[in-house]
């Protein structure tokens, strides 16, 4: 077990959160079984009082989830120099089986408060909760995800064991131990690319499209997360190459570095933004049905759609210049 | 847009007239706050700053160092292995060292005692380290009277005193000729403490360390990059397991602040219950409660953070100094190299004001889910 | 035109426990725009609670309460004159409706101790995001109009009881609303004091606002500005009500 403080405010963090939602999900349970919108007893009026702490609760989850999400990767950075082998953070991950389902789930989980947050402010809008049921229902299926992040989360720190002189006796050496691999699985960078400005391009158009005629919210959500999936798989296969002008250098947690800038953060954020968003604009487009979010719901969607393209858009353009300016060439 | 950034500035704006309205009970809460944050802070920033000091240090060590084990125990290496050592390919240097440890029965201090391979002091002359001079009160020219392995006393004279900057490593430092060494210690010829080598490509150390075994199977050689690793993980474990202790006092804080939010005063439950009657929706003073926590927590967390700042890098953490200082009589003074990165503020943030901001939800929300009507009723 | 309208309304109180009690029951009442209604009673009848309930401020157990004129600026869509039936709306569009329609004025007055009189004022736009400077100029507007503009940056703790009273009309006012409810509003008042508010309330009705006042006090409901007085008593209306 690594005892770093830093692995310590994560836990505590872990924890509280779960904490909340558990909370929360009691709260929603009952929301959803006693709900009845046209009745003004006092049980009804509880449960409204209800919804408000639930959502308060959501928010800081968000928020913990996103702040987390960096934290835990920059941890695993700093970690990277006890286990031999490990160059850095993609090394630490590598160190046990928990690692990268841990990252992957955090994204998931992060996405998924995002939606829920979309989905809670539509149905403020509307004069009669018409998305209560789903919400709630939503929860449900989020509050098992975050558990069983933190119990990953604990077994990939606990599973963690650095490589350290354990004994005065004996020491770590011996030539047949490996250390632990750095590197990372990448997709070849010629079609890879090809398809990353391809999806984006796409998504672009179909965007445009759906902000103008309101039509095709599906299909511009189901595009805008293929561009978020590809475009995490194009980090990797050669857009940090790069960064790092090196052509064999695929971790895509370095350019959160200082070396580099921090260019990581805005790419990141900006890439997780879009995917957000992307994703709230396919969650609304049933809600258009709703009676009392006829009117609310397109306008709400077209911002969403507009955040999508233009966060995406600066990801591109950022990635493009880099590109283009750096002192590589993939080519040839 | 617009609109939404008017509304938060007039909440924020009441929210800050409603603290100091109230400036008794938040001036409490802010002042344990910010002890809280004080007390982490300065023991992130120390651990994180000799933890930095200790890699800088080890950076100049040995790339491999060569120790002999008889029966498990440590013992001295014959220098007849430096040739062939010296042969392997890759091996740039090899060196053999000559340092021990003295019990001074005088001042009850132990000194690390070396031989020194490159300028060496004059003969019968010897070069101290800080704590060595200041405890036994000697400076350039005097006298340091030692007992030989064999318990006749062996004088030296101390040539130089070490500067203070140096304190940290070589407080306990006596530094004297590889002859005066020997003598002293009736170290047998032929023999050294370890071998120190430098290898030319850092990648080909593990290969080495498997010839030296090879060669000579009695010899344990120690990387320097496990070295690195084995400190880091203890100053992690040390940070650890302080915050751990900690923690016990950051429960402590998070039941007084929910304690503290929990409490409304009567006045306080009154003028919420005017808010609401007059327009204020549940998620007006559910805003108003947030930026309420976010003042005071983003003032004690400044002014913690600076105190500690303050604390471990100009004075030296003097408010550890007694848990640190343990049986060392030599206990160096320092001053240590600020350091301060955004992830270390991050870790703090964490530890400090996300547990206050999760113990303020409830009370919050119950505080602004008051009927607008209560005023009337009451 | 704002139109407001009960049917059958009725409001429990701790329902299902032992001290459960009915404080408005089955009341169906349709409020005269542009007029003054008084609700009169001893306490304990239900006239606060009916006012609260007219007002938005609080949610019939069962019944209908039923709005006209209000709807535009919250949904979007809506004709102004639609009919609203607000009493299964989510708490933020009752705020909504009950902050642009409604001023109330209070027994006790309700002002913020610990601030100052001109923010009294201003609080209640403080949601709304209306920009601070014009509401601020419409605050000062509303202290000229009662006098009391001197006393802008006083703290209210140091009124008398008057000047309390005006500042309490003043924030009842400061988002133009176009209905105005008292309750008890004479009742820490002297004579001169409780004409002056009942002159205030009459240049408000000449303006066209709908006015509903709760009071015991004779010199409020036999004032001749009075248009209507609705009895009440055990929670219900007992005399005055829509079919008279």
């Amino acid at each position: 077990m690594i005892l770093h403080p830093a692995v310590l405010s994560l836990l505590i963090g872990s924890l509280l959160t779960c904490f909340m939602l558990l909370l929360a999900l009691v709260n929603g349970v009952r929301i959803l079984v006693g709900w009845d919108m046209g009745s003004g007893s006092e049980r009804q009026l509880a449960l409204e009082r209800r919804t408000y702490l639930v959502s308060t609760i959501l928010s800081y989850v968000m928020s913990f989830q996103l702040i987390s999400l960096f934290l835990f990767i920059f941890t695993a950075d700093r970690l990277h120099s006890l286990f031999s082998g490990a160059m850095c953070a993609a090394g630490t991950l590598n160190a046990n089986g928990f690692g990268y389902p841990l990252l992957i789930l955090k994204v998931v989980n992060f996405l998924l408060a995002g939606v829920w947050l979309i989905l809670n402010h539509a149905d403020t809008r509307g004069f009669d909760y018409p998305l209560i049921r789903v919400k709630y229902v939503l929860l449900v299926a989020i509050v098992p995800l975050v558990f069983l992040e933190t119990f990953f989360f604990c077994s990939y720190f606990l599973g963690l064991h650095a490589d350290i002189i354990t004994s005065c006796c004996g020491s770590l050496f011996s030539p047949e131990k490996e250390g632990v691999a750095s590197e990372l699985a990448s997709l070849p960078s010629g079609p890879t690319e090809a398809a990353f400005f391809s999806v984006m391009a796409t998504t672009f158009i179909a965007g445009l499209y759906f902000c103008r005629k309101g039509k095709g919210g599906y299909v511009f959500s189901a595009l805008s997360f293929a561009s978020f999936l590809i475009a995490c798989a194009s980090l990797i296969s050669f857009i940090c190459l790069y960064y790092y002008e090196l052509p064999t250098h695929h971790c895509p947690f370095c350019i959160l570095q200082k070396e580099y800038g921090f260019i990581g953060y805005i790419l990141y954020i900006t890439l997780l933004g879009g995917a957000v968003t992307g994703l709230g604009t396919g969650a609304l487009q049933f809600a258009r049905r709703k009676k009392s979010l006829r009117l609310v719901v397109p306008t709400l969607q077209k911002r969403l759609a507009t955040a999508t393209i233009v966060l995406y858009l600066a990801f591109t353009l950022l990635v493009s210049c880099r590109m283009i300016f750096a002192n590589l060439t993939l080519r040839g | 847009m617009n609109r939404g950034f008017e509304r938060h500035r007039s909440i924020i704006d009441f929210s800050i007239s409603s603290l100091i309205r109230r400036k008794g009970k938040n001036l409490s809460l802010l002042a344990v706050y910010t002890l809280v944050v004080f007390v982490i802070a300065s023991t992130i920033f120390f651990v994180q700053a000799l933890k930095r000091e200790a890699a800088l240090l080890l950076g100049e060590s040995p790339d491999i160092v060569v120790q002999r084990l008889v029966a498990g125990r440590h013992d001295l290496i014959p220098i007849g292995y430096v040739e062939k050592i010296a042969a392997i390919r890759g091996v740039s240097d090899v060196k053999p060292r000559l340092w021990g440890y003295y019990y001074d029965a005088a001042v009850g201090a132990n000194y690390t005692v070396m031989a020194a391979d490159s300028d060496p002091p004059p003969a019968g002359g010897v070069r101290l380290g800080n704590g060595v001079a200041s405890t036994r009160r000697l400076s350039d020219g005097d006298v340091l009277t030692m007992r030989g392995a064999d318990g006749t006393p062996a004088l030296f004279t101390v040539e130089k005193v070490l500067p203070e900057a140096s304190e940290l490593v070589a407080a306990d430092l006596v530094m004297m000729t590889a002859e005066d060494f020997r003598t002293l210690f009736a170290f047998p010829d032929g023999r050294a403490t370890d071998l120190v080598l430098s290898v030319s490509n850092p990648r080909e150390t593990t290969t080495v360390a498997a010839k030296i075994v090879r060669l000579f199977p009695d010899t344990r050689p120690i990387l320097k990059s496990e070295i690195l690793r084995t400190y880091d993980s203890v100053f992690d474990w040390r940070g650890g397991m302080l915050v751990v202790i900690l923690s016990v006092a950051l429960l402590s804080f998070i039941i007084f602040a929910w304690d503290k939010a929990t409490g409304l005063s009567a006045e306080e439950r009154k003028e919420i219950g005017i808010l609401k009657s007059i327009g204020w929706e549940t998620a007006d003073v559910l805003m108003l409660k947030f930026w309420e926590g976010t003042v005071i927590s983003l003032s004690a967390f400044l002014v913690g953070t600076i105190l500690a700042y303050l604390h471990v890098f100009f004075f030296s953490a003097s408010l550890f100094e007694q848990a640190l200082k343990g049986w060392a009589v030599l206990y160096p003074r320092f001053r240590l190299i600020p350091v301060i990165d955004p992830y270390q503020l991050a870790v703090l943030f964490f530890l400090t004001v996300v547990p206050y901001a999760v113990a303020t939800i409830i009370p919050s929300w119950r505080a602004a889910t008051v009927d607008p009507d209560a005023v009337m009723r009451s | 035109m704002t139109v407001i309208e009960l049917v059958n309304v009725t409001k429990t109180f701790n329902a299902g426990r032992t001290n459960q009690f009915k404080a408005v029951q089955e009341v169906s009442l349709s409020v005269t725009p542009g007029r003054v209604t008084v609700l009169k009673g001893p306490s304990g009848s239900g006239k606060t609670t009916l006012l609260a309930l007219i007002g938005c401020m609080a949610r019939p157990t069962s019944g209908r309460i039923l709005l006209r004129g209000v709807g535009k600026p919250l949904f979007p869509g809506a004709e102004d004159n639609a009919e609203l039936e607000i009493s299964s709306l989510p708490e933020r569009f009752l705020t909504a409706i009950r902050r642009s329609a409604f001023g109330f004025i209070f027994q006790q007055f309700n002002l913020v101790r610990g601030v100052t009189v001109l923010e009294n004022v201003m609080l209640p736009a403080y949601p709304t995001g209306e920009k601070r400077g014009t509401v601020r100029r419409r605050a000062q507007g509303l202290l000229e109009m009662f006098g009391i503009s001197r006393h802008a940056s006083s703290r209210v703790d140091l009124l008398s009881g008057g000047e309390t009273q005006r500042v309490a009309i003043a924030r009842a006012l400061i988002n133009d609303p176009r209905v105005l409810i008292a309750d008890e509003p004479t009742a820490h008042l002297d004579t001169g004091l409780s004409r002056d508010f009942m002159e205030i309330m009459g240049s408000f009705k000449a303006e066209g606002k709908t006015i509903l006042i709760a009071s015991h006090d004779p010199l409020v409901y036999d004032s001749t500005l009075v248009d209507r007085v609705v009895e009440m008593r055990d929670g219900r209306i007992i005399y005055g009500g829509d079919e008279s």
